[in-house]
């Protein structure tokens, strides 16, 4: 099924279906949706990837992951516009 | 023998021991600055190798070359048009396909380059080995295997580095976008090609289509019809592959750097979690990450804070026990100009700056080159998003505690020009060691502890909605946290050392004659008797609005040299150090908390300058002065109302 990033559990895995647009910035033209998912994606974070979440700090900080060998920290607010599909 | 000057710059992503090699290259000649116009810092260096004059520039730590961070932006733009001989790409072995993924991108760039396949020793722990001939191969580009900080692989590094300038490169490999992607690349290639820009015409046309804003800024001023020609392409492709353009490249890029890691890795230990990564589990666990951090963060604090306390006392009492010796050499007005205009400011740089910076500078480069900065960062991430910056500006605020300094040096960490700025702001809030000295000597010990507590805490109000509507002022899209946890690793001392050294004397060429040019301004004034009227010009707002004696204003005045100057100034002036017989509570309440707020001392607004540029400087020392002359009226008529003494 599909799910935002955030409502992945420690230690599950997910595929990135989609980046979302960031909800502040919907009606400002492509170019500041397209940086923030640009940067996302240099980070790694295409579309097809596998990634899985480690541990995410309390009180809705941000979330550890692991994505091309690599351990990512991402805060919660751009955790949230990453849609994963999982098997559960 | 002839000597040939060649540049060669450095590239790669953050954290893969790019700076270790530097200093291995550049020895003690350095040089630190900035990239002209921005708060990025450029250190340059100079080597001597076989018959050549090596002049080595460290490019910023990116992961890309698109147009997210200043950093990205100056460091295509340096390979592209100020055309160094060579590039050496620093690539961390043990994170190698993220890695890869900047070095394709480099090679669409085009310049002359070798790789540096660093921190192979780290590869090895985690179990990965790597075929680095292999390698070379794939990529066409020489690929040399490093460990810098045990000075493995520098030599032959500098020797790969010659032998291109002397034979060329072969030419590199590529990535293969896919035949229907490359056609369009083609097509654009050639129209691009006529535009006599600075960049490759293929790095061009890839970039039209990732929809890059810089490069589109440009085309459309010289032909906005090929921007149309992208338009459509990039639409095509999005048709073609139900994503969007900018996607397709970026997935295309690591699926390329993927299948070379994959090609030439070979995992050969079994994956068991090595100490390193036990440390990384522990210190940024829900309960004992936090525990940890305050453990640490509180010694660092108390540990700057001692030490620099200490420092500056000693080196103040060292420095003006001369005064009597120098009154004698230099008697009358002229003698008086030189101390305190000059000698008294220099006295203020050497013991408010260096006490602070130095320790400063050590321990930022120790938490950052161990890797502990960015757990840092991912603990404190939300507290800080509440007033509108990320993680990673827990460190420059803490450090504020101190000295402001350090603190308005060390929001250099933050990204973007935006967050710079507004880490910035609210760092010069913060109140530092000398306002400390203020709150507890007036306030602490005439009024009362709690009384003291409270301004702390007002402080800290201030600083929260400050910096909130600053967040919401200024324009720009704020950005989240997205950063990689590198893994733990011992700090190479010498590195780490020389790093504070060149920045320490960097600061002291850059502050030390604002800080002595302001005191002497103020010196001057004082000399031909224009404090008394600048004062008397203050008192409707000394006097009427904040209730204060009028002899304050000189106080607050000479406060800008150094803040703990206004308690001692009072004293003076007041001829008593007994407050309580001159000042009433309110009084006491209202001068401390203007002196909190109202102006960051002479060497923050220096590094200020430094920083942010003259107007912004300008702009948030005028701001400050007037907000705290607003609070200090607003809190002045509440005590009065409260009639609590």
């Amino acid at each position: 099924m599909e799910l935002p990033l955030t409502h992945l559990k420690d230690s599950e895995s997910g595929i990135i279906i989609s980046i979302n647009p960031s909800p502040r910035h919907r009606h400002h033209g492509h170019h500041n949706r397209g940086r923030f998912r640009k940067r996302l994606e240099d980070m790694g974070l295409t579309p097809g990837t596998k990634l899985t979440v480690v541990n995410s700090a309390p009180f809705h900080g941000p979330i550890e992951l692991h994505v091309r060998g690599s351990r990512l920290a991402i805060g919660r607010g751009m955790a949230e516009r990453i849609q994963v599909r999982v098997n559960r | 023998m002839n000597q040939e000057r060649i540049t060669i710059a450095l590239a790669g992503n953050a954290n893969v021991g790019k700076s270790v090699i530097f200093n291995h290259l550049t020895g003690m000649h350095q040089h630190i600055g900035n990239w002209p116009g921005k708060t990025i810092e450029k250190a340059e260096g100079t080597l001597q190798f076989k018959n050549y004059t090596i002049d080595v520039v460290d490019l910023p730590g990116i992961y890309s070359l698109s147009t997210f961070s200043i950093e990205e932006l100056i460091s295509r733009k340096y390979i592209a048009v100020e055309n160094p001989d060579l590039v050496i790409n620093v690539v961390d072995a043990s994170v190698l396909e993220r890695n890869l993924f900047f070095t394709l991108q480099l090679i669409e760039l085009a310049p002359p380059m070798v790789i540096a396949l660093n921190q192979m020793d780290m590869a090895a722990k985690k179990g990965i080995e790597i075929d680095h001939k292999k390698l070379e191969e794939i990529l066409g580009v020489p690929v040399v295997p490093t460990v810098a900080p045990k000075h493995i692989g520098i030599y032959e590094l500098l020797q790969a580095t010659v032998d291109i300038i002397e034979k060329g490169n072969g030419t590199p490999s590529r990535v293969e976008y896919g035949e229907e992607i490359e056609e369009k690349i083609q097509k654009l290639s050639k129209l691009v090609a006529k535009l006599q820009l600075p960049y490759p015409a293929r790095w061009i046309a890839i970039k039209l289509l990732e929809g890059d804003e810089q490069l589109e800024r440009r085309v459309r001023q010289l032909d906005p019809e090929i921007l149309s020609t992208v338009e459509k392409l990039s639409q095509d492709i999005q048709r073609i592959h139900g994503h969007s353009c900018s996607t397709v490249i970026t997935s295309a890029r690591y699926e390329t750097a993927g299948c070379i890691a994959r090609d030439v890795q070979k995992i050969v230990s079994p994956m068991t979690p090595p100490f390193r990564d036990r440390l990384h589990a522990f210190t940024t666990h829900r309960v004992l990450g936090y525990l940890t951090m305050a453990a640490i963060v509180l010694s660092i604090f108390f540990g700057i804070f001692t030490f620099g306390d200490f420092l500056s006392g000693f080196l103040g009492d060292f420095l003006y026990g001369f005064k009597p010796s120098f009154e004698i050499v230099f008697g009358g007005v002229i003698g008086e100009l030189i101390w305190g205009g000059i000698v008294e400011g220099l006295i203020a740089g050497i013991t408010i700056a260096l006490p602070y910076l130095l320790p400063f500078y050590l321990v930022l480069y120790l938490l950052e080159d161990s890797g502990y900065l960015s757990r840092i960062a991912f603990l404190m991430d939300n507290v800080m998003h509440k007033i509108g910056l990320h993680g990673k500006a827990f460190i420059p605020m803490m450090l504020g505690f101190g000295c402001n300094v350090p603190a308005c040096l060390g929001c250099r960490i933050m990204e973007t020009e935006r967050e710079k700025l507004l880490a910035t702001f609210v760092v010069t809030l913060v109140p530092c060691a000398a306002t400390t000295v203020i709150i507890l000597g007036l306030v602490g010990a005439f009024v009362g502890f709690e009384w003291a507590l409270l301004l702390y805490v007002i402080d800290l109000v201030i600083i929260f909605f400050l910096g909130r509507i600053a967040f919401k002022v200024l324009p720009g899209e704020p950005t989240g946290l997205i950063m990689e946890m590198h893994d733990y690793r011992f700090p190479h001392g010498r590195t780490v050392v020389k790093q504070t050294w060149f920045r320490v004397k960097e600061f002291i060429k850059m502050a030390f004659p604002l800080i002595i040019a302001g005191s002497f301004v103020i010196k001057l004034a004082d000399i031909l008797d224009l404090l008394k009227p600048i004062t008397d010009t203050l008192s409707p707002i000394t006097v009427v609005w904040l209730g204060l004696p009028a002899i304050t204003g000189i106080t607050l005045i000479f406060g800008v040299l150094r803040k703990e100057l206004t308690l001692i100034m009072l004293a003076t002036l007041l001829g008593t150090s007994n407050f309580s017989s001159v000042l009433d509570p309110v009084q006491m309440i209202v001068f401390t908390l203007v002196a909190m707020l109202y102006i960051p001392c002479i060497s923050t607004i220096s590094t200020l300058v430094k920083e942010q540029g003259w107007k912004r400087a300008l702009f948030i020392t005028v701001f400050e002065i007037v907000f705290a002359i607003i609070v200090g009226g607003i809190a002045n008529r509440i005590l009065l109302i409260a009639n609590i003494w």
